[in-house]
């Protein structure tokens, strides 16, 4: 299977959907679309879209909400909303705000967004499927910048201790935050020791190869521990004057950067002007 | 009052399975006990309250139904976002019980009081804020509380509180409870503080004057027919907190009056705009920052016999 050909479709479609709300945290969510892919296409995550409610469902929270477009993006691929759903992105009438909200959305478990809830939540839902017995996993996204919140370790430290094996953390490692790089922010190389010291089962993998990441989430966890999975990620991925720019955070193209994106992304005129006409109403 | 919610919580446990009592370092030897009998319906989160919230929101999603027991303070203004967001926002079956709450932790001083959450939690939408007075009423508050759909915070305090209801007493959610009769003047009041109230309006008896005393036990939904109906014809108006004036009951009682366009004569009685001071048994406490019965005696007469004073 071709992957790139299909991130670059993910990605397109990422991109038009921010394109017509002219908002987005693009660059956040680039960096996970091959993670999100893995969980929601490639077998590990067991959800359905037909009864997103589903109790044997597995869970999946995106504790750095500002990457929701990604997520948005595999909950339409995957049939919980459609494409016109997906593409009223942002806009005065639609449920996909630029964070994810419970229960506006179908696939969405929890409304997150303020950084440092996420994994707190998870671990809670998870410590009450391991009280009734129950086999569904409990998955939860974070930022590599997001750990410098503080309830993020209060969540591990639960988590160990209950020995909530049911718990994948995943940390999106993209090495940047709003303002500069992580490392140069808080002083911290890797992360991978403190998830180590606190409990974690902890893996390391390239978060932009579809078949490690499958490889690695597939594996069954019999630890007894939480796992941490920490995905080496460029933020931006996928236009190159976006990738590894912390500038990048929160805004879109320019007039003459447009063109890159547009070009690297595989995107005509006519799909651009339609994504435009959304956000003026004109459709 | 924790020996009643012990109680209170104990009973429940054992009737539901899916109740499980969240502590974080929180509990007392009755938890100890309750543990020792339902292992797997108890959790101590060890001290990280912002975790425990968030952990509570994620169980509640999971269809647990969380009792949360931690100092007020802790609670409020600590995790206050992950209240916000976590268990308001989303409206999970979480139940918050502010354990010393107001002055209660009288010996330890402001950093452990509990006297702005009322302000803070009345803004918060989709919560139930009840503020029971007595063992009798905490009880009844916790069985509300697990009867409710959503979250619902209980203002608890813990000074061997007395009881002041006899075994007929009900709880009944949403709903002032007049619990002195009187002619002259109007007190309404909430949680441990009745008490002082009680004693405060003997002592204006003694002088001739006949006070009415209404708990407002639920603090929100705040019972606007019942206020309305207290308030109405003239006459005196008085709320007693242990809390600031700035956004507790006596505000919430005037914002009531003044949407219905009844003018109000309110005296609101409180902490004034201040943290409290002192140290103490939580009398003296009460005492120093005038809110004991003595204090809320000599206020109200002074207002009876001079009219109102311009004070917040």
């Amino acid at each position: 299977m071709d992957y790139d050909c299909i991130t670059k479709e993910i990605r397109k479609d990422i991109f038009l959907a921010a394109y017509s709300a002219s908002n987005a945290h693009l660059a956040s969510a680039f960096s996970i679309v091959e993670t999100m892919y893995a969980l929601y296409e490639q077998g590990v995550l067991h959800v359905n879209p037909q009864n997103p409610q589903d109790p044997t469902r597995d869970w999946f929270i995106l504790s750095k909400g500002h990457g929701s477009l990604a997520l948005y993006c595999e909950l339409y691929r995957r049939g919980f909303f459609d494409r016109d759903t997906f593409l009223s992105f942002s806009k005065p009438s639609s449920s996909l705000g630029g964070e994810p909200c419970f229960p506006a959305v179908p696939g969405v478990e929890c409304s997150t967004g303020s950084l440092g809830h996420g994994l707190g939540f998870a671990a809670g839902a998870a410590f009450a499927k391991k009280l009734d017995g129950r086999s569904e996993k409990v998955y939860c996204l974070v930022g590599d910048g997001e750990c410098q919140e503080g309830s993020t370790w209060e969540a591990l430290m639960f988590a160990s201790r209950q020995g909530l094996d049911n718990l994948t953390v995943l940390v999106d490692c993209n090495g940047l935050q709003k303002m500069d790089r992580v490392e140069a922010i808080m002083g911290i190389p890797s992360l991978a020791p403190h998830f180590q010291v606190f409990g974690c089962e902890t893996a390391e993998v390239d978060g932009h190869d579809i078949h490690a990441i499958r490889a690695c989430l597939s594996a069954e966890n019999r630890s007894g521990k939480p796992r941490a999975v920490l995905l080496r990620t460029v933020k931006g991925k996928g236009v190159s004057i976006m990738e590894n720019d912390p500038g990048w955070h929160w805004r879109l193209p320019k007039k003459k950067e447009l063109k890159v994106f547009m070009q690297e992304l595989g995107i005509s005129e006519e799909e651009a002007e339609y994504a435009k006409s959304l956000r003026n109403g004109t459709v | 009052m924790q020996r009643a919610y012990a109680t209170a919580l104990y009973e429940i446990l054992k009737k539901d399975r899916n109740v499980i009592s969240c502590l974080s370092d929180s509990g007392t030897d009755y938890d100890e006990l309750i543990a020792r009998e339902f292992p797997d319906q108890v959790v101590n989160f060890g001290i990280s309250e912002n975790n425990q919230l968030s952990a509570a929101a994620g169980m509640a999603a999971a269809g647990k139904i969380p009792f949360v027991y931690t100092t007020g303070a802790f609670i409020v203004y600590r995790s206050y976002e992950f209240l916000r967001d976590d268990v308001c926002l989303q409206n999970r079956n979480v139940k918050l019980i502010g354990m010393g709450t107001g002055l209660a932790w009288s010996t330890l001083g402001a950093t452990h009081h509990t006297t702005e959450d009322l302000a803070l939690l009345r803004a918060l939408p989709n919560l139930t804020v009840f503020t029971p007075a007595t063992p009798r009423e905490l009880t009844g508050a916790v069985q509300a509380a697990y009867e409710t759909r959503g979250p619902v915070y209980i203002r608890m305090g813990m000074s061997g509180e007395e009881e002041l209801f006899d075994e007929t007493y009900t709880f009944t959610p949403g709903k002032i409870l007049p619990v002195r009769e009187g002619k002259d003047l109007t007190v309404f009041t909430a949680g441990s503080i009745l008490s002082e109230v009680m004693k405060a309006a003997r002592l204006l008896e003694l002088e001739g004057i006949s006070a009415r005393v209404v708990n407002v036990h639920t603090v929100k939904p705040l019972d606007s027919e019942g206020i309305l109906r207290e308030c109405k014809g003239p006459g005196l108006f008085f709320s007693v907190e242990e809390h600031n004036v700035l956004g507790g009951i006596g505000t919430a009682i005037a914002d009531v009056c003044g949407s219905a366009g009844l003018p109000l004569r309110l005296t609101k009685i409180g902490l004034r705009d201040s943290f409290a001071e002192g140290f103490g048994t939580k009398k003296d406490v009460l005492r120093q920052n005038c809110l004991d019965a003595e204090h809320i005696f000599l206020r109200i007469s002074e207002v009876v016999k001079n009219g109102l004073s311009v004070q917040i």
